[in-house]
């Protein structure tokens, strides 16, 4: 990663004039480091493979079959990946619905991580459906009795409204004209912006209600929707986190200890709320044998419970531990981590015993994931390097050296 | 066949599919219906839910048969005699013969030559002539007074069939049959209880069977034991009962009515021998019986000879008959001829619809000797493994000269004619679709071959033209391309020559020339049905007045449309049915009612008066020249009664006499010779050949249909889980299976579905393999048969696949 | 009232003639040359698949002293309250309400594969192979406006029609029950249940049986309420939560934005 620092080069030419007009005139910037090449050449195969997939079929990319329809894009990147996005409305939530200004040096970053987010989960799905010519079918015949439905539509929604949302973001670069429109708008947009993921959060959960009796007791719950729920809401603390972490080393940009460690106390109350809802809900369903059985299910939900919940919640509330920011950031990893290790567990290891069969994802559905996550990193880093993303105070200081450290890591 | 037609005069099913429907019990030996003949389960199914009829299925494998069986006999491969004759011995100890009908409709009464012995396995009149084993009969003979065959009908005599059946099959004592048979004791005691049962008057017991009897070197011996069992507890003749031999195809019936046999010409009449018939005279008088219904053989030999060569058939020229082809007395059987064809003696062959690269015994040395042929016709709907043999892998098409034509032929819906199924019924298909490309009917191009044949005798000559170029062949059709098909079937039901209208039965025959038939046993087939305005074959009336399942105008059942054979026997010789629940034919008093056509004289011919029933009580089995059933059959080449040999290939010593094999079983030199010594360290299991319902015969046809290829596309062979284990083999490995003549590597099946026997206190295992594969088609495998050994049953010549010696192990 | 079928194992043979008819009548495609994988010489495919329907299920079964063989045709059970159909966000999925049908639009189709994770007899199956796949399942013949129609003019399904040993009964669903009943009654050989009676709700096919029918792979934990209730009794919540959050979410905003204005004004007031 210690290559030389290689020229500023411009990602268009700087005398190239469109009919666009402002959004072209602009001179935008995108600093080429080793990192971000080699990011180029993972986003670049993912697109070669989903051109591949979308023509050829899924059997001739993925090893999904009919006793896994369900793999590593619906499995990671559409529902941990939704997830993860949680970050943007609950520090939506946070900082603009309920105005705790504190927060706000995190609320576009967050908002940004999870735009990109619903993009990748969107792009995921579109290219795991098998008529995908066919996606825009539900907007017209309603199969509103599916929770599918509630999720695809508010999944649909929410990007909209996070695109809207970002437009005031964005008018403030370009397309100028519009912002005061945009700032206009921003109560409603901010309340969907609230709303719709509360909605869909939990469907993601209730997706597999009807998978009664074919997910492991230990996930399938009637209450798994408010599960999918609270871990969205407090996995977003954790991301926020991370990505104030990695982003501030690149971009030389502070968000304060203070402010994490209060976002962390907010994910730490909704955290022991979760704890005390899956210990009555194991309870009242009497599987709490199955926690203890010694088989591969049961330990990994231990696993998934110690890793998502038990550890976080030590270092949330052991003061030794919670002054340190470094902490924080493991925190932030555990959570992040173990909020994707629950979702793992409901698409794969609650599934096996009843699917039976094989899969494990091919080299391809590997590279397609790694490769979207690529082009999302790459995204972010033009959006903040390019509109003012970190903070409200301070210009964006993109001159920095050494940006690439810490940035791909 | 041998065996039903030495038994009871006809080599045929004695009742048909429906009338499964009304049998007690069944018996299923040699046969897997469900698989094989899954319309005859349907029979046999409706027999067990509307009257709970019991069902003992007698397999080495767990068949799909076997799963509705309520005693399952679990018996060593070619064990069949042991088992039949063990029956038999516990139905002659504790009385459980129908004896009434046994006394009255066998011949059980009747006193045997006092020569005749048995003695260590063999029968008297055993001796040696150029170095082979034969048999003298004479002494198996009857005993006669003025021509009279003496009787007995106390069943007392020392000599009469009674009494020597008693004796011959007394060693076949329980105990005995299970060291044989490896069945445990008491299953097998409980399965001839429950058989047993069918001795009474109004009960019907029905033994089925079909490959599983008749490929083995006592084949023919197998189906005297049945037809003996089934005789004894007078289950001959009635509704729900008799000797059902279900064929291994659609249409085999109706292949060896026409005579596809060596020794046959149509309708079962012998192939004139060149040495013993020269003359028409000579035929005649040395193969017609005085009595029986054989005695109008000589009316059925002119009309055919009249249907064969026309108005060229005279009485001066003894109509022909010099013309007619005689037999060699050489070994024209399947096995014979590619015997034949390995030293080089054969020079061209027709391979019509007949695959004998998979399909044959040792069939990697039938592969090689078809290397010998000057020319080859394959008339096939694909190009088989015959068609390609010299590419098939292994081979160097550089090296092989043969000539090969393949004729591309229309399958069963592509073409109109008749099929006749086991049951004796012959139905009309009419052609549901044309036949793709330029593929043809195997009337068109039969007709076609006889037209070319002719055209080159007329133009360049050649040996004995005569037969050739005077044969009647007048089946054109004006304008089309196919012969007329009408014209064919009326010179096979028989004709008046000077009307050539279709002659109502064969009864109508002359030996005059007045009357032309081509196979005698389909008189009637052709003949218009009044009411339904159709040939007899042609119609399709679901009407059973009887509620018996005889369906008298669905289509046509051979002899006159009788449905079951040999029906007098359902009465008692007062003509009072033994079973007033199933009445085929009742004599009231005055004259005789009926249900099915009756298989006996129940009008006077010339005064239509009614024949009382104790004429017809003397002779039920008319075909027969004494006219009752035979327990004891003096015709039968290689014994009168059924004796257990071991199958060539065995892994144990024949435990009953040291007589270890048949005596008479048809063996060659050779390489397609090479065989496992008994009791072979190398090849130490016991295989067995059988079929999967989603494949017909070599696969020719069905591993070329897609949807039949898939759910059946691989060759593998069940083995024991215990035997698995031993061998580390887990279903679904590659294994090699080997046996003197050849080895194959295939899919491993590691199921219940076969399993150890216990023979005389030793645990043999039991492989079983489905023979449908071969080198060509959508899916291929290796053939089973490159494994199967070239002996053979020496009254019918069919190879002994059922039972053989292999080696298996993990391949790689 | 709808149709059905009644399946009784101990009258199947195993013969596979439905698995044939059904393509057949359906024009589906076999699995050649790249054949389904050799499983144990008995079944072929092991399952059904985006081109085979229903497969006969063949197994050997363990009695007193020896094995026997059973039978068991599986395809879609055509639920009388389908969980696909109440899975498939674009209505590819529909059940007949004349017929009982469960049947499958593949012009609807996104192809995102719930109802396969939904399905509790993991009946839908995909082609995987094909570049717009479609799902597989059986549709009981019911075409109505195609040429693939049976039911849908009174005809029995392909597969039943084929079935030599009656094993495949078809009729009206309540008169099956009946019938079902009688035979049990009858032979004490049976298993006193009807699978497909009760069980989420009730099913079209009906099963009887002398063997347990979870050698072939038939659930037993299903329970006897449909599974859509499951769903729709949190669906049923959704409408609420949208806008008791909204007026919830709006009334905070306000109200803490007003509070920061407040703060703000006492800010300045101070400063």
């Amino acid at each position: 990663m210690k290559g030389p620092v290689t020229a500023e080069k411009e990602w268009l030419p700087e005398d190239w004039r469109g009919e666009i007009g402002e959004l072209t005139g602009k001179k935008w910037r995108f600093r080429m480091t080793p990192a971000r090449v080699v990011l180029l050449a993972l986003g670049a195969i993912s697109v070669l493979i989903t051109v591949y997939r979308l023509f050829a079929g899924h059997e001739a990319v993925s090893n999904l079959n009919d006793h896994w329809p369900w793999g590593l894009w619906i499995g990671f990147n559409v529902l941990a990946g939704v997830a993860l996005a949680g970050g943007g409305y609950s520090t939506a939530l946070l900082a603009n619905v309920l105005h705790v200004r504190k927060f706000s040096v995190v609320a576009r970053s967050a908002l940004l991580v999870s735009l990109l987010s619903y993009l990748f989960v969107m792009f995921s799905l579109f290219l795991d459906i098998g008529k995908w010519y066919n996606f825009w079918r539900p907007f017209v015949f309603w199969g509103y009795h599916s929770v599918l439905f509630e999720v695809f539509w508010c999944i649909s929604l929410y990007l909209v409204v996070q695109l809207l949302e970002f437009g005031e973001i964005a008018t403030e670069r370009v397309l100028t004209g519009w912002h005061a429109l945009f700032k206009k708008a921003m109560p409603v947009l901010l309340i969907a912006g609230v709303m719709l993921p509360t909605l869909h959060q939990q469907s993601l959960g209730g997706l597999y209600i009807i998978a009664v009796g074919k997910l492991y007791p230990l996930w399938w719950s009637m209450l798994i929707p408010v599960f999918f729920l609270i871990s969205s809401f407090f996995v977003g603390p954790a991301m926020v986190t991370l990505v104030s972490t990695l982003a501030g080393r690149a971009y030389r940009w502070t968000v304060p200890t203070e402010v994490l460690q209060k976002l962390i106390r907010v994910s730490g109350v909704l955290m022991l709320v979760y704890l005390g809802l899956l210990v009555y809900d194991l309870s009242s369903r009497g599987v709490w044998g199955l926690v203890f059985k010694g088989n591969l299910e049961g330990n990994m939900f231990i696993l998934e419970v110690l890793w998502m919940l038990i550890i976080p919640l030590v270092i949330c509330w052991t003061p030794a531990l919670f002054n340190q920011r470094k902490w924080l950031v493991v925190f932030g990893a555990l959570v992040g981590s173990g909020v994707v290790l629950n979702r793992m567990n409901v698409v794969f290891t609650g599934m096996a015993g009843y699917l039976g069969g094989h899969y494990f994802p091919s080299l391809m559905e590997w590279a397609l994931t790694i490769g979207f996550i690529a082009i999302t990193a790459l995204v972010y880093m033009f959006v903040a390097e390019n509109f003012r993303i970190h903070a409200r105070e301070e210009e964006i200081a993109p001159e920095v050296a050494e940006v690439e450290k810490g940035v791909v890591a | 066949m041998a065996g039903l037609a030495n038994t009871f005069g006809r080599g045929v099913m004695t009742n048909h599919f429906i009338d499964y429907k009304n049998s007690d019990v069944i018996l299923m030996i040699g046969s897997n219906s469900a698989e094989n003949h899954p319309q005859a389960m349907r029979w046999i199914l409706k027999a067990k839910q509307n009257k709970g009829a019991k069902l003992i299925v007698a397999d080495p494998r767990l068949t799909k048969s076997a799963a509705f069986a309520d005693i399952h006999l679990r018996h060593r491969p070619g064990t069949d005699i042991a088992l039949l004759n063990g029956m038999i011995n516990y139905i002659l100890q504790n009385n459980l013969y129908f004896h009434d009908y046994v006394v009255n409709y066998t011949n059980a009464s009747y006193l045997v030559n006092p020569d005749f012995g048995f003695h260590d396995g063999v029968f008297s009149g055993a001796g040696t002539k150029d170095g082979k084993f034969t048999y003298d009969t004479k002494s198996w003979q009857y005993q006669t007074e003025e021509d009279k065959i003496k009787k007995d009908p106390t069943l007392q005599d020392p000599y009469c069939v009674f009494q020597l059946l008693k004796k011959h099959v007394s060693r076949y004592d329980s105990k005995t049959v299970s060291r044989i048979t490896g069945v445990p004791e008491e299953i097998f005691l409980k399965a001839c209880a429950l058989y047993a049962s069918t001795g009474k008057p109004d009960k019907a017991g029905n033994v089925i069977y079909a490959m599983g009897i008749t490929q083995h070197t006592y084949g023919s011996q197998n189906v005297r034991a049945i037809a003996m069992l089934q005789l004894l507890l007078g289950n001959i003749g009635i509704c729900g009962g008799g000797v059902n031999a279900q064929r291994g195809e659609s249409n085999v019936q109706g292949s060896t009515d026409m005579a596809m046999l060596s020794h046959l010409i149509p309708g079962y009449l012998s192939v004139p021998s060149a040495v013993a018939h020269p003359t028409l005279k000579d035929y005649l008088s040395k193969e017609t019986p005085e009595s029986g219904y054989w005695a109008n053989k000589p009316k059925f030999l002119v009309s055919m000879l009249k249907a064969f060569y026309g108005e060229q058939a005279t009485q001066e020229n003894d109509f022909c008959y010099a013309w007619l082809p005689k037999h060699d007395g050489k070994n024209r059987t399947h096995m014979g001829i590619f015997d034949f064809m390995a030293k080089g003696a054969v020079k061209g062959m027709f391979a019509w619809g007949q695959n004998p690269a998979v399909g044959g015994p040792t069939a990697a040395e039938e592969r090689k000797a078809m290397e010998k042929l000057d020319w080859l016709v394959v008339v096939d709907l694909f190009e088989t493994e015959t068609a390609a043999f010299w590419r098939r892998p292994g081979a160097n098409p550089k090296g092989i000269k043969t000539e090969v034509f393949f004729l591309p032929a229309a399958m069963s819906y592509e073409k109109e004619g008749t099929i006749t199924n086991s049951g004796r019924w012959i139905q009309y298909r009419w052609k549901a679709v044309d036949p793709p490309g330029e593929c043809k009917s195997d009337l068109w191009i039969a007709d076609r071959l006889f037209k070319a044949v002719k055209k080159e005798y007329q133009q360049n000559g050649g040996k004995f033209p005569a037969p050739i170029l005077q044969m009647l062949w007048d089946y054109d059709k004006p304008g089309r391309q196919e012969p007329d098909l009408d014209r064919v079937a009326t010179e096979i039901n028989g004709y008046n020559v000077a009307t050539r209208e279709p002659l109502a039965s064969f009864a109508l025959l002359k030996e005059d020339g007045t009357t032309a038939c081509g196979n005698w046993i389909y008189g009637g087939y052709w003949f218009e049905d009044k009411e339904a305005k159709v040939p007899a074959a042609k119609r399709r009336v679901r009407e059973d007045k009887a509620g018996l399942g005889l369906y008298p105008r669905w289509a046509f059942s051979w002899p006159v449309n009788r449905r079951i054979v040999y029906n007098r026997c359902s009465c008692d010789p007062a003509g009072k049915p033994w079973n007033p629940q199933a009445v085929l034919a009742r004599w009231d008093g005055a004259k005789w009612i009926t249900n099915d056509v009756p298989d006996f004289g129940i009008k006077d011919l010339k005064t239509g008066d009614p024949v009382p029933p104790e004429k017809s009580a003397a002779a039920p089995f008319i075909m027969l020249p004494e006219g009752q059933g035979r327990l004891f059959a003096p015709t039968v080449g290689d014994g009168p009664l059924p004796e257990h040999y071991e199958p060539v290939e065995s892994p144990v010593q024949n435990i009953l006499s040291k007589q270890q094999n048949n005596p008479l079983a048809v063996r060659f030199n050779g390489s397609a010779a090479k065989l496992a010594e008994t009791g072979s360290a190398k090849y130490p299991y016991i295989a067995t050949t059988h079929r999967l319902i989603e494949h017909y015969q070599s696969g020719a046809v069905t591993r070329n249909c897609p949807w039949l290829a898939e759910i059946a596309p691989h060759m593998f062979v069940s083995i024991s889980p215990k035997l698995a284990q031993k061998l580390n083999i887990k279903t679904g490995d590659e294994v090699l299976v080997e046996s003197a003549r050849g080895q194959i590597i295939c899919k491993a099946s590691v199921l219940p579905v076969v399993k150890p026997l216990l023979i005389d206190g030793k645990e043999i295992e039991v492989v079983a393999m489905p023979w449908h594969w071969g080198y060509k088609a959508l899916v291929t495998g290796p053939s089973a048969n490159e494994l199967t050994p070239s002996v053979g049953d020496p009254l019918t010549s069919i190879p002994e696949y059922k039972a053989f010696l292999v080696n298996i192990r993990k391949a790689k | 009232m709808s149709k059905g079928v009644l399946v009784d194992v101990t009258r199947c043979m195993g013969c596979k003639s439905c698995q044939v008819a059904c393509k057949s009548w359906n024009d589906l495609p076999a699995n050649v040359p790249d054949v389904p994988e050799f499983s144990d010489g008995l079944n072929s495919p092991a399952e059904t698949n985006g081109y085979t329907y229903t497969t006969v299920a063949i197994r050997t079964v363990a009695r007193e002293d020896d094995y026997v063989l059973r039978f068991c045709k599986r395809q879609c059970m055509h639920c009388l309250e389908p969980a696909c159909v109440s899975a498939c966000f674009a209505r590819a999925l529909q059940r007949d309400p004349q017929t009982g049908a469960v049947v499958y639009n593949q012009n609807m189709c996104v192809g995102c594969r719930y109802c396969m994770l939904a399905c509790p007899f993991n009946i839908p199956k995909f082609q995987w192979d094909k570049t717009f796949p479609i799902i597989g399942k059986c549709q009981f013949c019911f075409d109505p406006n195609g040429k693939l129609n049976r039911i849908g003019q009174g005809l029995a399904p392909a597969c039943v029609r084929t079935c030599p040993t009656s094993a495949l009964q078809f009729g009206e669903r309540e008169a099956l029950l009946k019938e079902a009943r009688e035979r049990i009654k009858k032979n004490p050989a049976y298993i006193k249940h009807i699978y497909g009676e009760k069980e989420i709700g009730g099913t079209a096919w009906l099963y009887i049986s002398d063997t347990p029918l979870e050698i072939f792979g038939f659930r037993q934990d299903l329970g006897t309420r449909p599974l859509p209730e499951y769903t729709a009794s949190y669906l049923k919540f959704t409408p609420y939560v949208a806008v008791g959050w909204t007026i919830l979410l709006t009334a905070l905003y306000l109200y803490t934005k007003r509070r920061e204005a407040v703060e703000e004004e006492k800010k300045s007031a101070q400063g």
